[in-house]
C-alpha cells in the first residue's frame, strides 16, 4: 500500500481524472473529497463488501428452494 | 416492443420466447464478470423473477418488484446513477426496479435487498444495481407478500 501523507486542503491524483482531497482533519474523523467521472462509482468501503457479501449470498439460490417460495407466494 | 409493453413488470409471452439480453453498465457487486442477463418470469402472478446470467447457467438471482411486497418503497435515484444507464430524468419513469431476493432456508428467512435495488431500462436493456446511500434501508428486509 502507498502511504501519503497530506494536510487539509491538499490532493492525491489517482489515475489521470480521480482526485482525493482532504478536507478537513477533526480528532479522529477526516473529511475527504472525491472528485471522479461519472462511471467511477465512489462508495465507503464497509457498504460495498456488505452489498458484495449479500449478492453472493443470494446468488443461484437451490431451485428446491425458490419452488417452495414460489408456493408460499401464491395466492 | 412497444414502451407501453415494458413498462409494466409482466413481461408478456412473446418476450418469455425469445428473452432480450440486459446488460449491467456496472457489474454486480461481487460478479465483476458476469454483465450480461435474461430476464425470466418464474410464476404466473408476476411475483417472482430470476435474472439469468447468459455467460454461466449456474449463476442466477431471484428478484422480486418491489410493489406487491413493499408498497412503501420509493427509491430515489441520483443522477450519477441515470448518467451511468445513460437515461435522462425525464426517463426515468420507464425503469423497472428489482429486489435481488436471498432465498432463505425456510421461506419465513427469505428478505429483499432494500439499500440496493437494480434499475433496469427495459428500452436500451441496460441495467445497474445502485446502492441508496445515506439512507437506512435494510440490505435484508424480510419479505412479506401483501397477496
Amino acid at each position: 500500500m502507498l502511504v501519503l501523507t497530506r494536510r487539509p486542503g491538499e490532493s492525491i491524483m489517482v489515475g489521470d481524472d480521480v482526485v482525493i482531497t482532504v478536507l478537513e482533519v477533526r480528532g479522529d474523523v477526516v473529511r475527504v473529497g472525491i472528485a471522479a467521472p461519472r462511471s467511477v462509482q465512489v462508495h465507503r468501503e464497509e457498504i460495498y463488501r456488505e452489498l458484495q457479501a449479500a449478492n453472493r449470498e443470494a446468488a443461484s439460490p437451490s431451485k428446491a428452494a425458490v419452488d417452495s417460495l414460489s408456493q408460499l407466494l401464491r395466492p | 416492443m412497444t414502451n407501453s409493453s415494458v413498462r409494466s413488470t409482466t413481461i408478456s409471452e412473446e418476450t418469455t420466447t425469445t428473452l432480450p439480453v440486459i446488460e449491467f453498465v456496472t457489474p454486480l457487486p461481487g460478479f465483476p464478470r458476469h454483465r450480461s442477463f435474461m430476464l425470466v418470469r418464474l410464476d404466473d402472478d408476476g411475483l417472482l423473477y430470476e435474472l439469468a446470467s447468459v455467460d454461466d447457467p449456474e449463476l442466477r438471482f431471484v428478484v422480486v418488484p418491489p410493489a406487491p411486497f413493499f408498497p412503501e418503497y420509493t427509491p430515489e435515484v441520483s443522477e450519477e446513477s441515470l448518467e451511468l444507464l445513460g437515461i435522462t430524468a425525464a426517463e426515468v419513469d420507464q425503469l423497472l426496479t428489482l429486489l435481488v431476493v436471498t432465498v432463505g432456508s425456510t421461506p419465513s428467512r427469505t428478505t429483499a435487498n432494500l439499500l440496493a435495488p437494480i434499475l433496469i431500462d427495459p428500452v436500451r436493456l441496460r441495467a445497474l444495481q445502485v446502492i441508496l446511500a445515506g439512507t437506512d434501508n435494510p440490505v435484508r428486509a424480510p419479505l412479506r407478500s401483501a397477496a
